[in-house]
Parts: C-alpha cells; sequence; structure tokens
C-alpha cells in the first residue's frame, strides 16, 4: 500500500523488529532517508545492518515493523518498492560459468527486460568494457564488484542499498568506489544508503549516520558536527582533586582515559586553562582534541575493544 | 506472459550454461554404449531369442533398435536417471541459495512465487528434454548398430505386459508416447527434488532427500504384504507409462496414474513454495 509520505523521503524504516531463533537482531529499528543523501548505517558485525538491509530488499521478513521505498511498503508492496532501488551485498555471488554480460542478462530479466546498449553504457561507466564478456569466475573480487554496481544501477533506481561494498577491496578499489558513489550523487541524484562497520569510509562519503547496537538504535544524527557536538580538551594539571573542581564548574566530564575532559559545545579552551590558572592548579598542558568518528561511535556503542556478540 | 518467457529462458541459459549438464548427457551417452554392448553378448541374445521363439515371433525382426530403445529407456531411467534428476531439482533453488545468487535475484523486483514458478517449469523442460535426449539418441545408437527396421518387442513381467509391434512406424510412434509418459513419470521425482530444494538445506541433502523417498518407496514396492497397497505406491505409478505399450491400451487406468502423479507434482510445488516463501535470505 503506498501511503501519504513525505516525497523528500525514500526510505523509511519504522519500528522494524525481527528475531533469529529468539535471539533479537533488530529491536524497534526507526529512520529515514531523504532523497540524495548518503546515509550510512553503522554498527559492529552482528549489530543488525544485514538484517535490516534483508528488510528493506524483502528478503527478511520483520516480526515487527514496516520499510517504506519511496512510499511503497516493502512488506505488502515488495515489487513496487524494489523497483526504486538497487543492491550491492559484501561478497556478491554471480553465475561464475557465466560472462559478465550474460550475468547482467539473467538478472536484469527479473527486473523487466534486459537493454543491451544501457547495458554497454553502464559497464564502461564502471570500467568493465574489457572484460564483460569473460567468465565471471576470471574476474577479480574488485571487478565483481563494479559488476555488481553495474546490475544495481541498469534499472536506473533512486536508491542504492550498499552492505559493506567496499569490504576485501585494495584501497585503489576502496578510492574508485568512493569516487563513484560520491559522483552518482552528485550527477544522478541518487540516494544511497551505505551500510559499513568500516568508519573511515562512512566519515568520508555519509552526510548522515544511525548507529546501531545489539539491533538498536543508539545514534541518528547528521556527520557534520556530530565529532564537534562536544569539546574534548586533553589536560595535564595537579593538584588532580582542584581541577576536577573545575571542569565540574564549566560542566566538563573526564572521560575514562585518562587526561580527557569533556566540556558542553562551544566552551572556549580559554577559558578552561584560566579559570584553572585561576584556581591555583598547575597547569602544565591543555590541548584541544577534535573527537573523531570513531571516538563517538566507540563512546555510543560503548564497546571500545570493538567486540560485540554477535546478534 | 512475454516477460514470463524471457525469464524462463534465463533460467534455462544458467541451466544449460553449466558443465556438469554435459557431463551427465555424456555419461548416458556412455550407459546407453553399455547397455547396446550388453545386448550385443551372446547369452543376452539368447536369452531374448528364446523368449520371442517361445512366443513365436520372429527373432530377428523383433531384435531391433527400437526394442533395444525401450530397455535402453527403461534400464538407463532407474539407474542413472533417477540419480541424475534428482541432483539437478534438487539444485535447482538449494544450490543458489547456498551460493548466494538467490540474494542477487530476490534483490529484484519479483516475487518469490514466479521465481520458484520460473524455476520449476525450467526444471520439468529440463526432465522431458533430458528423458527425449536418452530415447532419441539410444536409438539412433541402436540404429547404427542393428538397423533402423524391426519391430517392436515389449516384455515387463511385473507389470504383466506382454506385447509387439511388427510395423516399425507402430512401434517408433507407441515408442515416442512412452517416451512423454515416462517424461511425466520422472517429472514427479524432479518434482520432490524441487520440493526438498525449496527447504533451508544443502543441495546434497535435497538430493539425497529426494532419492529415499524414491528408494524406500521401491523398497515398499518389492514387500509381498503391500502388494494390495501397491496402486498408492510411488514407483508403481511412475512405471505405469509402460502401459501404453500394451496392444490394447487401457487409457482409463493411464489416466488414473497420471493424474495421481501431475496432482502430486502440483501438491510438491505448493509445499515447497510454502516453505520458501516464509524463508528469510540472509548472510
Amino acid at each position: 500500500m503506498t501511503r501519504e509520505a513525505d516525497p523528500e523521503v525514500i526510505l523509511e524504516a519504522s519500528h522494524l523488529s525481527k528475531s533469529f531463533g529468539g535471539k533479537p537482531a533488530l529491536r524497534d529499528l526507526s529512520f529515514t532517508v531523504r532523497r540524495g543523501e548518503i546515509f550510512g548505517l553503522l554498527g559492529h558485525n552482528g549489530a543488525g545492518k544485514s538484517t535490516a538491509l534483508g528488510i528493506f530488499l524483502g528478503m527478511v521478513e520483520p516480526d515487527g515493523g514496516e520499510a517504506r521505498i519511496g512510499g511503497a511498503s516493502v512488506q505488502r508492496r515488495r515489487a513496487r518498492a524494489l523497483r526504486q532501488a538497487g543492491a550491492i551485498f559484501e561478497s556478491p555471488a554471480f553465475y561464475d560459468y557465466l560472462s559478465g554480460m550474460d550475468n547482467l542478462r539473467v538478472l536484469m530479466s527479473y527486473s523487466g527486460g534486459f537493454d543491451e546498449e544501457a547495458a554497454l553504457r553502464v559497464v564502461e561507466e564502471v570500467n568493465l568494457g574489457d572484460r564483460i564478456h569473460s567468465r565471471v569466475s576470471t574476474y577479480s573480487h574488485g571487478m565483481r564488484q563494479r559488476l555488481a554496481l553495474a546490475q544495481a544501477l541498469l534499472p536506473e533506481p533512486r536508491l542504492l542499498l550498499l552492505d559493506e561494498p567496499t569490504d576485501g577491496l585494495d584501497p585503489e578499489g576502496i578510492k574508485w568506489f568512493r569516487d563513484f558513489i560520491l559522483r552518482l550523487r552528485e550527477e544522478r541524484g541518487m540516494t544511497v544508503l551505505f551500510n559499513s562497520h568500516l568508519l573511515s569510509e562512512v566519515e568520508q562519503m555519509c552526510d548522515r549516520v544511525a548507529i546501531v547496537r545489539q539491533g538498536r538504535k543508539v545514534y541518528d544524527g547528521r556527520l557534520e558536527g556530530i565529532a564537534d557536538e562536544e569539546m574534548t580538551l586533553e589536560i595535564e594539571a595537579d593538584p588532580v582533586e582542584q581541577a576536577r573542581a573545575c571542569y565540574g564548574r564549566l560542566g566538563g566530564r573526564e572521560l575514562g582515559e585518562e587526561g580527557k575532559v569533556s566540556f558542553p559545545e562551544g566552551t572556549d579552551p580559554a577559558v578552561v586553562a584560566r579559570e584553572l590558572v585561576e584556581a591555583g592548579v598547575n597547569l602544565r598542558r591543555l590541548t584541544p582534541l577534535r573527537r573523531s568518528l570513531e571516538d563517538v561511535y566507540l563512546e555510543v556503542t560503548g564497546t571500545p575493544e570493538g567486540k560485540e556478540e554477535s546478534s | 506472459m512475454k516477460l514470463f518467457l524471457i525469464q524462463l529462458r534465463s533460467e534455462l541459459r544458467k541451466l544449460f550454461a553449466r558443465r556438469r549438464t554435459y557431463i551427465g548427457y555424456g555419461a548416458f551417452l556412455i550407459l546407453e554404449l553399455v547397455i547396446l554392448w550388453v545386448f550385443h553378448l551372446d547369452k543376452p541374445r539368447e536369452e531374448m531369442g528364446k523368449i520371442l521363439s517361445d512366443a513365436g515371433l520372429e527373432v530377428d525382426h523383433y531384435y531391433s533398435a527400437l526394442t533395444v530403445t525401450y530397455w535402453m529407456l527403461g534400464f538407463s531411467m532407474a539407474m542413472l536417471g533417477a540419480i541424475y534428476l534428482a541432483l539437478v531439482s534438487g539444485d535447482i533453488v538449494a544450490k543458489e541459495s547456498e551460493d548466494g545468487n538467490l540474494r542477487m535475484v530476490l534483490a529484484r523486483p519479483i516475487s518469490r512465487l514466479r521465481v520458484l514458478t520460473i524455476k520449476y517449469v525450467a526444471v520439468l523442460i529440463y526432465t522431458l528434454t533430458f528423458v527425449w535426449f536418452v530415447g532419441v539418441s539410444g536409438y539412433l545408437m541402436s540404429s547404427i548398430a542393428l538397423g533402423w527396421d524391426g519391430g517392436l518387442f515389449v516384455w515387463n513381467y511385473e507389470l504383466r505386459v506382454f506385447s509387439f509391434f511388427p510395423e516399425v512406424t507402430t512401434g517408433a510412434g507407441r515408442l515416442c508416447l512412452a517416451m512423454l509418459l515416462l517424461s511425466l513419470s520422472m517429472c514427479t521425482l524432479s518434482s520432490i527434488g524441487f520440493a526438498f530444494s525449496c527447504l533451508r538445506i544443502k543441495p546434497a541433502a535435497a538430493t539425497i532427500l529426494a532419492l529415499s523417498v524414491l528408494f524406500v518407496d521401491s523398497v515398499l514396492q518389492m514387500l509381498p504384504f503391500m502388494a494390495p497397497y501397491k496402486e498408492h505406491l510411488l514407483t508403481h505409478r511412475m512405471s505405469n507409462w509402460v502401459y501404453v505399450l500394451e496392444n490394447h491400451v487401457s487409457w482409463a487406468k493411464l489416466a488414473e496414474s497420471y493424474t495421481a502423479l501431475i496432482g502430486l507434482d502440483l501438491t510438491l510445488f505448493v509445499l515447497g513454495w510454502m516453505a520458501f516463501r516464509v524463508r528469510d535470505f540472509k548472510t
């Protein structure tokens, strides 16, 4: 069913929940992706990102909630919803015994038909023109990923769903992929949902992120400024007790790591230094730190070792 | 409909592009050569000659390409055909599911029912072409060895069929009808493999389960106390293609058997679809 929806919202996850064998994989996950946005879905391995993607593509049936693409419910109007989306998986599985072009021919037959001219155009775009008639079994991982990109782009989707697309690619391949996605957004206004645990990739590509932990959304917001919502200073001062009192007066809180203190957004480091000196604290060092996305990610997921029980 | 045909062509392209498909065809040609060689040995020739002469039939006329083709069909389908068709039908969904190809397919705007229908029709087409390949290649090889002429002699002790067709055209026509019904019989085996293939199991498991069903059913058929219930057994119904080779065909008996088999095929398809539609596909 198509419901009255904000035409600017291309993808909407609404209260999605899913369990596998009684173990929750997603818990009440909601977010929206707007037209022309590159949206990152971040989380550890097993956090529920691929389950969410499976639900968006109608491959996983949610226990509760609904996913909509372009206003059409994936659960109730699957074909209509998926006509607007293209997807790439972490390890795209092609028919290895067929050529790249035959794979496109087969896959496009499920999307309403194959147009050889359009296929050749897209194949050139993804730099696969010279090998498209070779068997896929002879392709490198990078070439497979470019073929995956071609099959996703051929139906001219409005939304591209990418599940860990740069995993296993060499640095050159990662850069090519990133530039290509950014160009797609720039030139075609493509909306992209980028599912990854590679923070650097997300940082370089995404406008907005949702961080998922144990199936639950723990952060959702714009990327620009995410790292600067708070001001973190690295301070070396004594006596410590006196310095702590000063931090408290300025709304600061000590982070787990030694010497790191977080202050509310907009706090001037000079004000902190003055407060400490005026309180008679011996200030040896004060360095402003910019929190990286990684810091935020580790903070909200609360697992600095990067370990997460699988779900 | 046009789109369905395009999708079916794609499915058949996948099926027939596999090297394994042709290895299977090659294996059958070798098996047919072996059967042909066995028929050339003195002992089998003598045995058959005795049966024919006891029946008052001319040995040279009925020891022919058509007769050998009939035996080839029966032997090769029972010995290797069942294994091979169970392998292909057990693979059709489960292999793609295991390899991850299905995720690429299901990410497209196509319903699961349609995906399964295309695959099922492809398996049925494969089964039909396979049986016909065995029949036609068997006849060609037998013709080269024995000459194309001669009558058709059919003998099946289990089903109490003993018939002969002196004219080559009549015999060939009957054999074509038999091949058609044998293909339908084998479609039931393919349907069993297909239904198991729709479950969340490995392709090899689907094949083994399909063959197990067939094996258990044929063992039951051999048990003396199961004789009154033979009509309910799958392998008995599947062997009923031989009845079309009787001199006086009992069409009602054939219609009953094949209605039951086609009904079972459809039921298996629905069961497969019911299992497939609720499955989650995720890495």
